[in-house]
């Protein structure tokens, strides 16, 4: 019985592939996301790398796949690499953003027009929606905006983490993401109401409500607090209150 | 009640709340319900002319298509219209729709970008602009009977703009002797003022870096109606009553011009007489505020007693 | 009388093809009636008028129709399409001159110039058909 592993099996424990990183081919572990894989190919990312967990935008990455035109992007920290991949990263994207002060505005179609004109270039194309990473539909948040329906737009661009994608791919030059920005500041600001049971709650600590429980608990002994915690959980005195 | 697609276009829910608001109740009433596509996007206001730009068509067939999904949907939804109200919608879609069904390979560039969102287009929408379906479905001898409170007084001047009626292939009327806002205008029992100059264009989108253009025609269009005896003006564009709307305020206060004439939309009109509530018009849009001469001719609104 | 001498080369030919090809319009259908340029409503703000615009493109005189400022002043309002004798979209004419300009040069309008105060008014359907017009 031979004791030596053969060689197809060791083979099979870790699957490499071949991938291209701004030009120059790599092979890197099948299972890695491509930010790994960079790393992994001796890669230091200096810009380009954030929260590493799908959140920051800050791992935008451009590729192609062999034998097919088109043009994908993903975010590097969420994507796992694929054979014959051809990649570059878009740690900045270049987007005016407009200088305002939100309690002066108010939650119009002018105003976003006002700040960002060229959304009233937008050809309705979808190139935006069809590369961004969160799936958002990036040109109905952008019709939205324009047609003044500021509230739908702050609901559909809510899970944009700005990573800029949308912006260097749009013909008509929008940076929707600040856009985006725009919306939801006027619609928190402006159409959503405060929620009720906060600013009661509020009133209630600020009038000194809880003043008295809040001592008592301070200057409880260890005892005290363990009585209470494991066996009464009363910490004020329900029929006072 | 019949259900018709409706296409707002991109000014419907702003400055041109009236307008929609409006028609959307006086649809109501006569049983020819505009109901709003969900999810639609802006057509371009303008067609392109050029015979290579497809980017630009992309957005009016993304509303046919979507236009026909949202058909789909309605319970009384039967026949495949898309209808507008804004003439220069009305006028590119049908442009658009007309291009695309005479041209195979441009449907087929444009349904290459249409592919990815499942939306192509398959050349099966007709566009109607509200206009037509109130003279070829809802009728004016209905909207007559359904009149409850009578223009009387009204001496309106029916300002067609451009795009009702360019090109040939998207015109809702004949191109130099309409009678479509007549109609409607007599219906409502108010006067009808000719003007010879019912269609001369307003200066459109001139309006944002050359107003100077937009201010000669806006005086002749309002001179020509005015020196006929016509109180008022209606329109069935958004563009075309702004321009003359709020540059007519413009000079008036530059130059203390005679009486400015308001500018109506003609469901607006539609709705005064048919007995819907005043602040359905949102007449506060309005930079010349018809309000005074309506309260003069006793029209402000609420049913009249007989 | 006096004589100008145009030139008419390769360079001429090659505008008349490119106006040809983005308009889709036979420009030598044009027989000079006059008809667009009486219809059309910008005539007074216009240095040349249409027709003679239309004349210069017929012998490729392409420096002066890109300095005319009828093609800008032009509203396309479609008076001229519908009126046409020769069923020459007139329009789509003026809209390829537009196009030849700005593949150059895209933006006939400065956006970034327009002074903020203007959109406290200005609809948003003047902005988008003004900058479908006037910007590439």
């Amino acid at each position: 019985m031979s004791k030596t592993k053969t060689k197809t099996e060791k083979k099979n424990d870790n699957p490499m592939v071949k991938i291209y990183i701004m030009g120059s081919a790599h092979e890197v572990p099948a299972s890695l996301t491509i930010m790994k894989a960079m790393e992994y190919a001796g890669f230091k990312i200096t810009r380009g790398a954030g929260c590493r967990a799908g959140f920051c935008g800050a791992c935008a990455t451009v590729y192609r796949k062999a034998g097919d035109f088109r043009i994908y992007a993903a975010l590097a920290c969420q994507t796992q690499v694929e054979d014959g991949m051809v990649l570059t990263q878009l740690p900045f994207v270049p987007a005016p953003k407009g200088k305002y002060d939100v309690s002066k505005l108010s939650p119009t179609a002018n105003t976003v027009l006002k700040y960002y004109p060229e959304v009233a270039r937008c050809l309705s194309c979808n190139a935006c929606s069809k590369v961004c990473p969160q799936e958002i539909h990036v040109m109905d948040y952008i019709q939205y905006s324009l047609q003044g329906q500021i509230d739908k737009a702050a609901e559909e661009s809510f899970d944009c983490v700005q990573c800029g994608l949308c912006t260097i791919r749009c013909p008509a030059e929008i940076p929707q993401y600040h856009v985006a920005t725009l919306v939801r500041r006027l619609h928190g600001k402006y159409n959503m109401t405060s929620p009720e049971t906060l600013e009661a709650r509020v009133e209630e600590i600020e009038s000194g409500f809880y003043d008295e429980g809040l001592k008592k608990l301070m200057e409880a002994s260890k005892d005290e607090l363990r009585q209470k915690y494991y066996h009464e959980r009363d910490f004020i005195d329900q029929k006072k209150a | 009640m019949v259900q018709y697609s409706y296409f707002p276009g991109c000014n419907l829910k702003t400055n041109a709340k009236g307008f929609e608001e409006t028609a959307k109740a006086v649809s109501k009433i006569l049983e020819a319900e505009l109901i709003e596509m969900p999810n639609w996007n802006c057509c371009g206001t303008v067609h392109t002319m050029t015979s290579d730009n497809m980017m630009r068509r992309i957005a009016p067939v993304r509303v046919l298509s979507r236009s026909k999904k949202h058909i789909e949907t309605l319970p009384e939804g039967t026949l495949n219209q898309v209808v507008t109200l804004c003439s220069m919608c009305n006028s590119t879609l049908k442009i658009v729709n007309r291009e695309v069904r005479m041209d195979p390979d441009k449907l087929e560039k444009i349904n290459y970008q249409l592919e990815a969102d499942d939306e192509i287009y398959e050349k099966d929408m007709e566009v109607k602009h509200f206009l037509e379906i109130i003279r070829d479905e809802i009728s004016y001898e209905k909207l007559s009977k359904s009149v409850t409170n009578p223009l009387e007084g009204l001496k309106i001047s029916p300002y067609y703009g451009c795009m009702l009626l360019h090109p040939d292939e998207a015109a809702i009327d004949d191109v130099e002797m309409p009678s479509v806002l007549e109609n409607l205008v007599e219906s409502l029992g108010a006067v009808v003022i000719d003007s010879p100059l019912f269609k001369f264009c307003c200066g459109s989108y001139h309006i944002v870096d050359e107003d100077s253009i937009v201010d000669t025609q806006v005086e002749k269009i309002v001179e020509a109606a005015r020196s006929r005896g016509a109180n008022a003006l209606v329109v069935a564009c958004p563009l075309c009553a702004y321009n003359i709307d709020h540059q007519q305020k413009i000079m008036k206060d530059k130059t203390q011009t005679k009486d400015p004439l308001p500018v109506f939309y003609f469901t607006q009109l539609m709705a005064l007489a048919l007995g819907v509530p005043m602040k359905t018009n949102h007449f506060e849009d309005h930079h010349i505020n018809p309000k005074p001469l309506l309260k003069e001719l006793g029209l402000s609104g609420g049913k009249k007693s007989k | 009388m006096s004589f100008e001498y145009l030139k008419f080369g390769k360079e001429e030919k090659d505008f008349i093809a490119k106006i040809e090809e983005i308009s889709g319009q036979n420009v030598y259908s044009c027989y000079q009636c006059g008809k667009c340029s009486a219809g059309c409503a910008f005539s007074n703000n216009m240095d040349i008028t249409v027709n003679q615009l239309i004349h210069l493109i017929q012998v490729g005189q392409k420096d002066k129709v890109l300095e005319a400022n009828t093609h800008w002043v032009c509203a396309s309002c479609l008076t001229c399409s519908v009126r046409c004798p020769r069923e020459i979209d007139v329009a789509a004419l003026m809209e390829a001159v537009r196009e030849y300009q700005l593949r150059e040069e895209p933006e006939k309008i400065k956006i970034s110039q327009i002074p903020k105060e203007a959109y406290d008014k200005l609809p948003n359907i003047a902005l988008v058909s003004n900058f479908r017009k006037k910007t590439g």
